[in-house]
């Protein structure tokens, strides 16, 4: 018997698994080594997995009542299969997302064209907590505002890709990318020896090229470093690996400091070292006690000053956090057409903005069939899954909905997509997503794949590591003419 | 180099080294204590008292048991002088430098780290202990094998070397204690004297230096010789000699200051006077107590002009000495 007979049908899409039982193209090759292998022997390279993640203590901060846990990586054997031709369609997509993105935050810190001609609400921009006007005038090279961009994407029930949002801010997950790619090397040779999978592990370069792209001096040899709120941070581990694997430093506020002539150093053991480019994993509101909250330990005095002055490149850049706003994104498909006068190449899931009053009707009549969002929540906190809230939540949302439309978004469920998943005695469907990572400098580059997460739970819809779910390697497959 | 970043590393190298010689020192300490008559006073608490723990000894234990002393100095994560203690800081200051060195390095402390704290009870069990103390030994050496094997010889390169140096000579020291504790013994000479041939070959066993010695002084084992050996020999990887020496390289190719050359100095001159030695007397004892606070003092020199240079002294509270 094959290890895909008896997979469970649903109503939804699924990746890897067709409804008459048989894999997809992407999926073929792949199924054929896990045939090969057998449930028992895929459950023994699954516990392998699990200790070499241990070994390798990749692993991610949880913040709880108690402190801070470091909880091991959450990872899932079975691989995520996508056919090149299509990740090609949208990478471009997404390419030309984060495009039309940039050049909508320098504008909005400029000229404001695209308020004056009425394209997207004044009051929105306004509104935003992530607005920045410290950043107003500001021009900078490439138009790279939001040089680092994870964007979620999931399928729908017919297969096709949307972006559920973008995240411009302080966007984590490219290392636990790398890492379930290295992981899965390490457990599942055969496959790679085999299945053309394109690969990942030039994201590093290609992020530290990003970098170099945006230093303001010419310098052949510009000081890049990457600033980290500390080792308490949820993806701490991140950030030193990506310092790491681009053999930069990895600094915390307190390491750098800013002079009276606004430049930056960081604190060497001879003394103070010029910076060019800061990578910082500092939110806005702490990045800079001079401007933002004065209470913040974590950031840089006068960085902000520095910045303006043109002497040290941040990405991103500070108040780029304007577009990731779950009200604006709705605008997004309008935004692409004014600045590129393209169409979109990939489509955004249909939004219902409270702050509308028709659409605001419309949520509040329909709240049980929808999924409300605040407008400025990350990691699925404060989320409202209509179909599976009590009538108290229900309630509850009506209430907070009703005080400050400004600040929720409504979509309808999607039927999200599943991928075989290893589960007790067999592979079960599961349901994902896809957050791969964009970058913008005086190149665009998206990557191969990206991380996909699965919500481990039967039927969850949730896939946010903080909130249990895990993750599988994505593999871009090219397919070889047969 | 950031000076946050080479403190870490400084403290990483030191903590590695610390956590390999505690292990040494109380696997030396088992056999010793099989190989000594009763009427040689040699207790489980010696191990105490070499490494500084009597105040957190008294304080937290009731009495001076094989037991309760191995696991002080061994397992018990309240007293931040353990092994366990700084296995934990080791591995802290490697996961905040993870940039800065080889990923290995990462993995392999973490590793020993699980291994240790999986099975950290068995350092309560006599037949175990030594088991386990051998694998530590064993992946602190892969550890610092790894390190000067792949690195290049930057300046993390510097920092660890300095902190493995000073480190190293600090706990040499305290092992030489061993025999310094046995020679001020207030018994018979006559009887004393035919333990310690076994005493001394022991505590060349504790370092690993027996075979080098036997290579390099072919009478027989004595304190005197074994000394000259463990502190003057220049080409001996563990003598407090070499370990000063490497310390000077290193601050001769890193911005130093004045202070720093000037302790150094004091220390070399320190290792170069004769030592002093006598049966029944505390001499040797104090001897190498005046290393240790020589130690304690280039340590501050390092501290004032690399990792605080505008602040004061001031420890953290990882920086136990």
């Amino acid at each position: 018997m094959k290890i895909q007979n008896n997979y469970p049908h649903h109503a939804f899409f699924d990746e890897a698994i067709s409804s008459e039982e048989t894999p997809r193209d992407a999926s073929k090759e792949l199924f054929d080594h896990l045939n090969n292998m057998g449930i028992d022997e895929l459950k023994e390279r699954q516990k392998t997995a699990e200790k070499t993640i241990a070994q390798m203590g990749i692993s991610f901060t949880v913040y709880s009542d108690k402190g801070n846990i470091d909880r091991l990586w959450p990872f899932d054997l079975i691989p995520r299969a996508i056919e090149a031709s299509e990740w090609e369609k949208v990478s471009l997509g997404l390419k030309q997302r984060l495009k039309a993105l940039n050049l909508f935050i320098e504008d909005i810190y400029n000229d404001q064209n695209i308020l004056k001609d009425e394209v997207v609400p004044e009051e929105i921009i306004l509104s935003s907590k992530d607005y920045r006007p410290e950043s107003r005038g500001m021009k900078l090279k490439h138009q790279a505002w939001a040089c680092i961009c994870g964007s979620d994407l999931v399928r729908d029930h017919k297969g096709e890709f949307y972006v559920l949002e973008d995240n411009l801010r302080v966007p984590s997950g490219v290392s636990y990318m790398l890492e379930n790619r290295s992981v899965s090397k390490l457990t599942m040779p055969e496959a790679f020896q085999d299945i053309n999978i394109q690969p990942m592990h030039q994201y590093p370069y290609e992020l530290l090229k990003m970098l170099r792209s945006i230093s303001p001096t010419d310098s052949e040899d510009p000081e890049i470093v990457v600033l980290t709120p500390g080792v308490f941070n949820s993806a701490y581990y991140e950030h030193a690996y990506l310092a790491h694997e681009m053999g930069v430093e990895l600094v915390e506020g307190s390491d750098l400091v800013v002079d009276e002539n606004d430049c930056v150093y960081m604190r060497n053991i001879d003394g103070l070292q010029k910076v060019d480019v800061i990578y910082r994993r500092i939110d806005d509101a702490f990045i800079d006690p001079e401007v933002f909250r004065e209470d913040s330990t974590l950031g840089v005095p006068g960085l902000m000053r520095a910045w303006r002055a043109g002497n040290v490149g941040i990405a991103n850049a500070p108040g780029c956090g304007v577009a990731d706003d779950k009200v604006l994104y709705a605008y997004v498909p309008d935004i692409i057409r004014y600045y590129l006068a393209e169409e979109p190449l990939i489509s955004n899931v249909p939004t219902y903005l409270c702050s509308k009053e028709s659409d605001c009707e419309y949520v509040l009549e329909n709240l049980n069939e929808l999924v409300v969002k605040p407008a400025n929540e990350s990691g699925g906190y404060g989320l409202l899954i209509g179909p599976k809230a009590s009538q108290d939540e229900l309630d509850t949302f009506k209430e907070l909905i009703r005080e400050d439309p400004r600040n929720y978004v409504a979509q309808p469920t999607l039927n999200i997509s599943t991928v075989p998943t290893l589960c007790d005695e067999a592979l079960e469907p599961r349901h994902v997503d896809l957050r791969p990572f964009i970058l913008h400098g005086e190149q665009s580059y998206v990557t191969s794949g990206g991380l996909t997460r699965v919500a481990l739970v039967k039927g969850s819809l949730v896939v946010n590591s903080s909130q249990g779910g895990g993750s599988k390697d994505t593999w871009i497959i090219e397919l070889e003419d047969k | 180099m950031l000076s946050r970043v080479a403190e870490r590393l400084y403290w990483l190298a030191r903590y590695i080294e610390r956590i390999e010689n505690t292990a040494r020192l109380a696997q030396v300490h088992s056999q010793l204590m099989l190989d000594m008559p009763k009427s040689v006073k040699l207790s489980w608490y010696t191990l105490i008292e070499i490494t500084s723990n009597e105040d957190f000894f008294d304080e937290h234990y009731d009495a001076k048991t094989e037991k309760n002393c191995c696991w002080a100095i061994l397992g018990d994560r309240d007293n931040s002088a353990s092994l366990m203690s700084s296995l934990w800081w080791a591995r802290e200051n490697v996961r905040t430098t993870r940039d800065s060195l080889p990923r290995e390095a990462w993995i392999y402390v973490n590793e020993l780290y699980l291994l240790v704290n999986e099975n950290k009870e068995d350092f309560y069990v006599r037949s175990k202990r030594n088991a386990l103390l051998e694998q530590i030994i064993r992946s602190c050496q892969a550890i610092a094998g790894m390190l000067d094997g792949t690195m290049s010889l930057n300046t993390t390169f510097k920092f660890l070397q300095l902190g493995t140096a000073i480190e190293r000579a600090d706990m040499t020291s305290r092992i030489l204690d061993v025999g310094a504790f046995f020679v001020a013994q207030e018994t018979e000479a006559q009887e004393m004297k035919q333990f310690e041939s076994i005493l001394w070959a022991n505590i060349l066993k504790s370092v690993s230096a027996y075979f080098m010695y036997r290579q390099a002084v072919q009478m027989e084992i004595n304190g005197k010789s074994v000394i000259r050996y463990l502190v003057n020999d220049p080409n001996l990887f563990r003598s407090i000699n070499h370990c000063v020496s490497m310390m000077q390289t290193q601050i001769n190719v890193l911005p130093s200051s004045p202070e720093v050359n000037q302790s150094i100095l004091e220390l070399q001159q320190l290792i170069e006077q004769k030592i002093p030695f006598e049966l029944g007397s505390p001499v040797l004892h104090n001897y190498l107590d005046d290393v240790q606070m020589q130690l304690s003092k280039v340590h501050n020199e390092f501290y004032s002009t690399w990792f605080h240079p505008s602040t004061t002294q001031e420890t953290t509270q990882q920086q136990n000495q």
